[in-house]
């Protein structure tokens, strides 16, 4: 579960949009909203997501307002306060430091790579699959044998090497998870280009001599762009767990930055003697991977073209 | 490496785990509790024992085996080779020395028959070995053995062997002559007064397996990791890599065949793996964190042991002149002022939960040098720090951050990543200090990284590691100039002529009053110069269950030198 | 024509084991910061030591020099030793190796056998609330981080247990320390680390049979069958299954590269002396041949997979033509 790099091979459709026309009808768009608005469970999970986003954007308001406390400040008094000890709304860490304004902006961070890495890996992702699937010939190949070769290194060694070489903080660490993501999102790009470039109305484009970009950014994208947002929507949850891991392995945010994954990996010697240290960011993690699978899932669900005839 | 481990080590402990009873004692599940009651008499009396065991009035019982845990993983099984405390437990074991150290330091003899005769100008040691030692294999143990160890660290025939002896045994070995094949004389090229405590231990190897290997081959010998002869307590079973070393009983041992039949060293993942594991019996033996020292106690199969440890956790202000941290710690009163702003107690309290105490010196009290009031103490001060700030002309700005010119009192301090309570010491630090206008960035790195750092690179402002020391009071590898150039672990770059002057004199004299004189010197000019201040001294913890019996853990018998682990057995005989 | 790609395919291999081993060194060399593999705070080093332990490793060489004797001796199958301990990379890998597929080809049995179900029963109730709660628990699988989990079933079934005299579960390793080894006593280990590794598997499989059941129900030959009066549990298991199983399989085959960090996480927890375990103490030790070697094998998995699945397809489906 270390590499990002099964993200495509979830379950992400391969197929192209089979609409025959420049890009996807405005009615697939529609039908997809639809679709994805009748999911309840997944629209639930998109309102929570949407929530916690929020919290982690007024965390500074949050922890000035709500819970009095700053994350990092060490009470040596109050270590192991209990929750509803000292004002301590959730309790306190081992170093007496709030656990509730901790979990607030430890969605900053652990949120915050989220998206971050995704958006990284879909850029740096789809740019090299567009480049190498529509120039085709040496392009491609000089691109995608860089591609196999990052996908082939043992995620772990990209990993601890990348997080020696740029140490990691909430942004490097976003490009260090995503040095190893963007390759599996160049591929599947590429695949789709491939399909895609073929039909009828590329190839008119074309011959009417449009420019490279100007085919790529208005005829190619949105034709590969329902992939990306079900890669999109099904890797925020991943990333968020691939940061915990890597925060388990000690390569991931540092200390005294919170995140949930530090938190959680700095609570397991405490587990007898504080449990709520372990289960609190334990079950915001889970609540929050849930949500953003469920949400991912409701999203593919409506964009996969494949699965719009039922 | 696990995420606990911590190469220099301090945190290494040991204990036991019963796998081949655990079905058999679900069995008997049920009667679980009659048998802690059984066995509780026994145990009161180990609990005042610190370290365990010790004495125990029932008989010992042949047979069983016990199971040692531990969060760093071996290197090698070769002794020579070895540099890491987890590997020279292991060769411990397997491996006797010329000599060994008692719970104290002292040194005892262990192949050799007595403590060697030391010529009167110090330069020459005379061993006599015990007559009748065999190896496993029944060849005798001989002088030729003893020279041939040492040969492969300062004989240049064997330079090509990686050794990390070398260094100090070709510069002070001057020749080994073997007499007779029960003596050793040792010659060495001027006075070196931790000769015997540092270089006098080393499991002593075969020649008689080794000997005909050149010394690119003895590097990567089958013998490294699978010895085939051993002439301590155990002799070596099996290696299953990853995951543990199986030992067995030596029953040509010259000190009586061990009753144990196994001893097997664990593997685990982390500290709280060890924990875990004493709890449910899987190990017998193990290192505890002072984090789970509460939870442990309240396991009733399981006694604890604590003693302090010749170890200590010191952060180093960087010196050098040349770099931007230099123009800061030059300054003796920035050095004072940030450790009278600590307030060391609540670190020994609340990051070691009371294990370990505050220190006053650079000595650790374990040693016979220890000075426990040196010149200048820094009991926790926030308004003298301040004063000596303001006085050396660190004034605050608008920022709150204190100044002088355009100098900033502003640093990052460096640690190795996954070590929790360094990352917490670091942490208090900052804030400690932000109190008095100083703004100190933690910053957590690896491990190799951070070796680099203090050993080449040398960009740090300051770094917080722990160190942990033989039973010689020397301390020149830490603040000796000497040592100060690239590869040394002067990385602080702390120059003193007149610590030089002391550290040089206590090591070329072997009058043990002289050097205590010495010693006691160089811990009063260090306590006024702090130029790496110690935090605190550890303490060792070891848990060990209560069906092992004579184990003795003391500050120094607890790693390699365990003098008493032929006589550890188990009262289920399991 | 097919010899000509494989010819094709084997030369592009080549260049991605090149590369990637050169990159892996690279940054091993990049980051290191002069480190010495095996050297310690420890105050019997002296600086001299360092200096020459460092020569003997060979680490003064410039990398491309160290790059082409390393390469030169792997194409002879000599991976050189350790820097940490000495023994053979060879050694190390092996030794790892069985254990690493127990656990892994472990939990792909547990995840295959407890995926399809869900997956096919999530397919043919679309929409209906078993396939929400089955999508539910699917997902909620995985939103476990896996540490976290391991812990937990740890602290349940090994620790609070054995306090309370119940039979219970070994935490670590992958057979007991004393007189182990047994099938029995292997499978008892294997027991945690599996349950926590298939997690993964079984969220992640069930979701791909369930929508890859759903394309192949509405398929025309499925849409055929039915017409013709099949009935719905022949359509179901004789055309819908089997025609859904077949990109599992490709997907199982993909597990192969992930031999190396897959089950990282999990080995590390279960201290399991797995491969990934090894990777991951290495890299961070700076042990460069046993890095290298590790590399080298996982890459050769990773270019032997990706060839297979392709030849693969091309078995499968008559239309994919190589050229």
């Amino acid at each position: 579960m270390i590499g990002p790099s099964r993200v495509a091979e979830l379950d992400i459709p391969a197929a192209g949009v089979e609409t025959g026309v420049a890009r996807p009808a405005q009615s697939y768009w529609n039908e997809s909203w639809e679709r994805l608005r009748e999911n309840r469970l997944g629209v639930a999970a998109g309102v929570l997501l949407v929530v916690l986003a929020l919290i982690a954007v007024m965390a500074p308001i949050l922890s000035a307002v709500l819970t009095h406390f700053q994350p990092q400040t060490i009470d040596l008094d109050s270590t192991f306060a209990r929750p509803g000890v000292g004002g301590h709304i959730l309790g306190a860490d081992e170093l007496g430091r709030d656990t509730l304004t901790r979990l607030i902006w430890g969605a900053r961070v652990s949120l915050g790579v989220a998206f971050l890495t995704v958006a990284m890996s879909l850029t740096v992702g789809t740019a090299v699959g567009m480049v190498a699937g529509y120039y085709g010939g040496w392009i491609d190949d000089v691109l995608m044998r860089f591609v196999d070769m990052v996908l082939a290194i043992p995620a772990i060694f990209l990993f601890i090497l990348m997080s020696i070489l740029i140490r990691p903080n909430a942004i490097t660490l976003a490009a260090i998870v995503a040095s190893v993501g963007w390759g599996s999102v160049a591929r599947l790009v590429r695949g789709e280009v491939l399909s895609v470039k073929q039909r009828d109305f590329i190839l008119a484009t074309r011959s009417i001599g449009a420019k490279d970009s100007r085919l790529m950014l208005r005829h190619l994208l949105p034709n590969v762009l329902p992939v990306l947002i079900v890669a999109a929507s099904l890797g925020v949850g991943q990333i968020i767990l691939v940061e915990a891991a890597l925060d388990f392995l000690g390569l991931g945010i540092q200390p005294p930055t919170p995140s949930w994954g530090n938190m959680l990996t700095n609570a397991q010697s405490y587990f007898f003697r504080s449990g709520w240290l372990v289960a609190l960011p334990g079950i915001t993690i889970f609540l929050t991977v849930l949500a953003s699978n469920l949400f991912g899932n409701a999203v593919r669900d409506a964009f996969d073209p494949r699965l719009k005839s039922h | 490496m696990s995420r606990d481990e911590d190469a220099e080590g301090f945190q290494q402990f040991e204990r036991f785990l019963e796998e081949w009873s655990r079905r058999d004692f679900l069995r008997r599940a049920g009667g679980a509790a009659a048998y802690l009651t059984f066995l509780a008499g026994g145990v009161e009396f180990l609990e005042a024992c610190a370290g365990g065991g010790g004495t125990q009035s029932a008989t010992p019982k042949k047979g069983g085996h016990v199971v040692e845990g531990n969060f760093s993983d071996i290197r090698t099984l070769n002794s020579m080779l070895s540099s890491d405390t987890a590997s020279n437990q292991v060769i411990g074991l397997m491996f006797d020395g010329l000599l060994n150290y008692k719970k104290n330091g002292d040194l005892i003899p262990q192949l050799a028959q007595d403590l060697p005769k030391i010529s009167s100008d110090g330069l020459t040691y005379t061993f006599k070995l015990r007559s009748g030692l065999k190896w496993s294999d029944g060849q005798n143990v001989t002088s030729d053995d003893v020279k041939f160890t040492y040969a492969l660290a300062y004989d240049p025939q064997y330079k090509a062997v990686s050794s990390p002896r070398r260094g100090d045994l070709s510069k002070y070995i001057q020749s080994i002559d073997t007499p007779d094949p029960q003596t050793v004389v040792i010659t060495t090229t001027q006075v070196y007064a931790p000769f015997l405590a540092s270089h006098g231990l080393y499991g002593i190897l075969p020649k008689h397996v080794l000997g005909s290997l050149d010394a690119k081959a003895i590097n990567t010998a089958d013998f490294n990791t699978a010895p085939t002869v051993s002439n301590g307590a155990f002799k070596f079973v099996r290696w299953d890599k990853g995951q543990q070393v199986t030992l067995a009983r030596n029953d040509s041992y010259w000190a009586g065949a061990p009753y144990l039949d196994q001893w097997i060293y664990k593997v685990l993942p982390d500290s709280v793996a060890v924990t875990n594991q004493l709890k449910t019996g899987e190990i017998d033996i193990g290192p505890v964190d002072p984090g789970q020292f509460d939870n442990l106690k309240t396991t009733d199969s399981v006694v604890m042991g604590e003693f302090a440890v010749p170890t200590f956790t010191f952060y180093a202000y960087n010196l050098n002149p040349d770099t931007n941290a230099g123009k800061l710690f030059t300054d003796k009163a920035v050095r004072q002022a940030l450790l009278f702003a600590l307030d060391r107690q609540k670190i020994v309290s609340a990051v070691f939960f009371g294990h370990g105490s505050v220190a006053n010196s650079v000595e650790p009290p374990t040693s016979w040098a220890y000075k426990d009031k040196p010149k200048v103490l820094y009991n926790f001060d926030k308004s003298k720090a301040e004063q000596l700030l303001d006085g050396a002309g660190w004034s605050k700005g608008a920022d709150g951050i204190r100044a002088k010119g355009a100098l900033k009192l502003k640093f990052t301090m460096i640690t190795n990543a996954g070590n929790k309570q360094r990352e917490s010491m670091l942490q208090i630090m900052q804030q400690s200090w932000k109190d008095i206008g100083v703004e100190a960035t933690p910053s957590l790195i690896q491990f190799p990284q951070l070796v680099s750092q203090i050993v080449s690179i040398r960009t740090f402002d300051m770094f917080l590691v722990g160190f942990n020391w033989s039973a010689d009071p020397d301390e020149a590898p830490l603040y000796h100039s000497r040592n100060a150039g690239p590869g040394g672990f002067n990385g602080a770059d702390f120059k003193n002529d007149q610590v030089d002057q002391i550290l040089d004199q206590a090591l070329g004299t072997v009058d043990k009053n002289k050097r205590k004189n010495l010693y006691g010197q160089f811990q009063d000019i260090m306590s006024d110069e702090v130029p790496s201040p110690v935090i605190l001294f550890n303490s060792g913890i070891y848990g060990v269950n209560k069906r092992v019996q004579g184990t003795d853990f003391g500050s120094f018998n607890q790693f390699a030198q365990r003098p008493w682990n032929h006589s550890v057995w188990v009262t289920d005989g399991k | 024509m097919l010899a000509k790609y494989v010819a094709r395919r084997f030369l592009a291999s080549t260049v991605v084991v090149l590369g990637v081993t050169a990159i892996t060194l690279a940054l091993m060399k990049t980051t290191s910061g002069s480190y010495v593999p095996g050297i310690d705070l420890n105050p019997a080093l002296r600086p001299e030591d360092i200096a020459r332990l460092r020569a003997q490793l060979g680490l003064d060489e410039p990398p491309q020099v160290w790059y082409a004797t390393w390469l030169w001796n792997a194409l002879h199958g000599d991976f050189g030793h350790s820097m940490i301990d000495g023994s053979t990379v060879t050694s190390h890998i092996l030794d790892r190796l069985p254990n690493t597929i127990e656990l892994t080809a472990t939990a792909i049995v547990i995840g295959v056998v407890l995926a399809i179900p869900l997956g096919v029963i999530g397919a043919l109730r679309r929409g209906s609330k078993t396939d929400h709660s089955l999508t539910v628990v699917s997902v909620a699988g995985f939103a476990v981080p896996q540490f976290w989990m391991g812990l937990m079933l740890i602290l349940i079934f090994s620790v609070t247990l054995e306090q309370h005299g119940l039979p219970w579960l070994p935490s670590s390793g992958a057979f007991s320390a004393y007189n182990g080894g047994d099938v029995f006593d292997r499978l008892e280990h294997l027991i945690l680390p599996a349950t926590v590794l298939s997690f993964f598997y079984t969220s992640t499989w069930s979701r791909f049979i369930r929508s890859s059941m759903l394309e192949v129900l509405s398929q025309d030959y499925i849409r055929t069958a039915r017409a013709k009066g099949m009935s719905e549990r022949r359509v179901v298991y004789l055309h819908g299954l089997r025609n859904a199983l077949i990109p599992l399989i490709t997907l199982i085959g993909l597990e192969l590269p992930g031999l190396v960090s897959g089950g990282l996480v999990v080995e590390v927890v279960f201290g399991w002396p797995g491969i990934g375990k090894l990777a991951f103490e290495r890299a961070l030790q700076y042990d460069y041949t046993t890095v290298m070697g590790v590399t080298f094998f996982a890459t050769l998995l990773v270019v032997a997979g990706n060839l297979l699945a392709d030849l693969l397809y091309g078995v499968l489906d008559p239309r994919i033509r190589y050229g």
